[in-house]
């Protein structure tokens, strides 16, 4: 078990972050190629300042219509996505792996805290499952590769969940974090949560593209 | 008279002595956390002795090493000290912050010769 985990937690894990890093730049730039090459005239109307008031508004809770108009799905998204990027970034446990691996630290939760927020972000899921089985229209536009995409974000919180308590076999749950932690890296850039890299560009452009052109709100 | 209190005396000093010996018994099972300001964790399995005799560390200073004006001192040792009194929660410069100074030296140790615990849960245990 510790060779195997020595392989997730070390060369498998470089290729993990490489194609996080790299497959995230690879993806944004080549996006914005394909912009230049057919639709060049988006740039002339981009805006910094109706880009930046738009996504501004986004980031809010309730600052938008959209968002009023589904309060539970709002509070949902907001406290799933929060935690879903605040706590392994500030989690105790990786923090002292980095410590280690590369002399590099910072600020970290308290595993008490970290706890809770692992299981807003597992709860987070679970809405989100159910919604999609539930909701006819939601459900309508629900394909395979949706569950595949929440499963695994998933997965590195319920193993991890598993792993601090020390349920089941502590080293197989070890092992299983580590590997469902470097799937999720990887196919951030090749899935649909690729949503992270370009939510800020399809803001930024819809912001500009209303403030802009037609001189109203897209909020 | 004199007898009784002889037995007596004699008897109440055995009891001293079995009861200091067992106390001072160094039966050290686990390494102690007081040293970190809210400790996180579980403190760390380690049965000193047994564990030196079966991971046949004869060298104390493998562990107890001692650094006098940044130089390590060969074949001197320093288990009169606790790691704590030179390490501090920090750290500085090439000497390791407590937690890592503990993780460097058990971890590194079991990482080369691929034995003994490496996963957080396998010496903080619940
Ligand atoms: C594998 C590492 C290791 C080795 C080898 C080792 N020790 Fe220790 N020892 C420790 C640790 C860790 C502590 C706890 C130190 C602390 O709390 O700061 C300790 C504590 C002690 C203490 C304090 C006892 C107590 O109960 O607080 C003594 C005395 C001691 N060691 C003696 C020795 C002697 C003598 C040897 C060599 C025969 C030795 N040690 C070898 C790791 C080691
Ligand atoms: C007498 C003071 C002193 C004590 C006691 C002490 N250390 Fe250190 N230690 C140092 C210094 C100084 C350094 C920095 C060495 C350097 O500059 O490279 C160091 C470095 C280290 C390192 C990193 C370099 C290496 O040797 O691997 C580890 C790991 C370490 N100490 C573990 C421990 C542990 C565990 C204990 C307690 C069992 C302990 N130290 C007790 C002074 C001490
Ligand atoms: C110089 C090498 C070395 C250092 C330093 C060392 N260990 Fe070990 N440790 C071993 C080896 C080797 C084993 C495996 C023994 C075996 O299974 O035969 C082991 C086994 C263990 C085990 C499992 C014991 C068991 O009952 O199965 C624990 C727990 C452990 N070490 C804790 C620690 C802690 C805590 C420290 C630091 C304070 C430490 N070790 C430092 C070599 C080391
Ligand atoms: C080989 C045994 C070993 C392993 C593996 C290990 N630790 Fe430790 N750790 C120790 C020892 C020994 C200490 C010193 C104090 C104590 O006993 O808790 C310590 C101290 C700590 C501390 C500071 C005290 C506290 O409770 O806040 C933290 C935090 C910590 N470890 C976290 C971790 C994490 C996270 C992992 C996994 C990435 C891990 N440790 C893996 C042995 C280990
Ligand atoms: C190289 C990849 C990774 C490594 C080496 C790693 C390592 C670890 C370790 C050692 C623990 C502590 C387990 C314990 O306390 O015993 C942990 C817990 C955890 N990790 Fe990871 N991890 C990785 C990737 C990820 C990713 C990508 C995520 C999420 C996006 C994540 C989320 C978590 C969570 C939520 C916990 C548990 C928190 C809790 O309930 O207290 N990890 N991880
Ligand atoms: C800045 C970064 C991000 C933004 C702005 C963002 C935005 C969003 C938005 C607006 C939704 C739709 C919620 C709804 O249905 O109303 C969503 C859903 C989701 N996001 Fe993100 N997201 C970001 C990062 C991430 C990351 C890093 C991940 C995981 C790796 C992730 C995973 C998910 C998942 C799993 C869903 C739910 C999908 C479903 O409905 O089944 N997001 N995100």
């Amino acid at each position: 078990m510790h060779s195997f985990y020595n392989f997730v937690s070390g060369p498998l894990a470089w290729i993990a972050f490489i194609l996080f890093f790299g497959g995230s730049t690879y993806r944004i730039v080549r996006m914005l190629m394909l912009v230049n090459e057919k639709e060049k005239f988006i740039f002339t109307y981009m805006s910094w300042r109706y880009s930046l008031r738009s996504i501004f508004h986004w980031i809010i809770p309730f600052a938008t219509v959209n968002w009023r108009r589904q309060p539970v799905l709002t509070v949902v998204t907001f406290a799933f996505h929060i935690c879903l990027m605040a706590t392994p970034i500030f989690l105790l446990s990786h923090v002292v792996l980095w410590d280690e691996a590369f002399s590099i630290s910072w600020w970290t939760l308290p595993d008490a805290m970290a706890d809770v927020m692992t299981v807003i972000v597992i709860l987070g899921a679970v809405y989100f499952l159910v919604r999609r089985l539930t909701l006819p229209e939601v459900k309508f536009v629900t394909s395979g590769s949706d569950f595949v995409i929440l499963a695994i974000v998933a997965a590195p919180f319920v193993t991890g969940f598993f792993a601090y308590h020390q349920w089941l076999s502590y080293p197989l749950i070890m092992c299983l974090h580590v590997l469902a932690g470097d799937i999720m890296l990887a196919a951030i850039p090749f899935t649909r949560l690729s949503h992270m890299l370009f939510s800020p560009f399809t803001r930024a452009y819809m912001g500009s593209e209303f403030g802009k052109v037609r001189h109203a709100r897209d909020w | 008279m004199r007898n009784v209190t002889l037995i007596a005396l004699s008897l109440l000093i055995g009891i001293v002595l079995a009861l200091t010996t067992a106390w001072s018994q160094d039966d050290m099972t686990v390494v102690d956390n007081a040293a970190f300001d809210n400790p996180q964790r579980t403190p760390s399995v380690f049965v000193h002795d047994e564990h030196n005799e079966m991971a046949e560390i004869d060298d104390c200073a493998k562990c107890h090493h001692l650094y006098e004006d940044g130089k390590l001192v060969e074949d001197e040792s320093s288990e009169d000290q606790s790691c704590s009194e030179c390490h501090d929660l920090e750290g500085s410069g090439d000497q390791p912050s407590l937690v890592k100074a503990f993780h460097t030296n058990c971890k590194g140790c079991h990482q080369e010769q691929k034995k003994g615990p490496i996963m957080c849960g396998e010496c903080h245990i619940k």
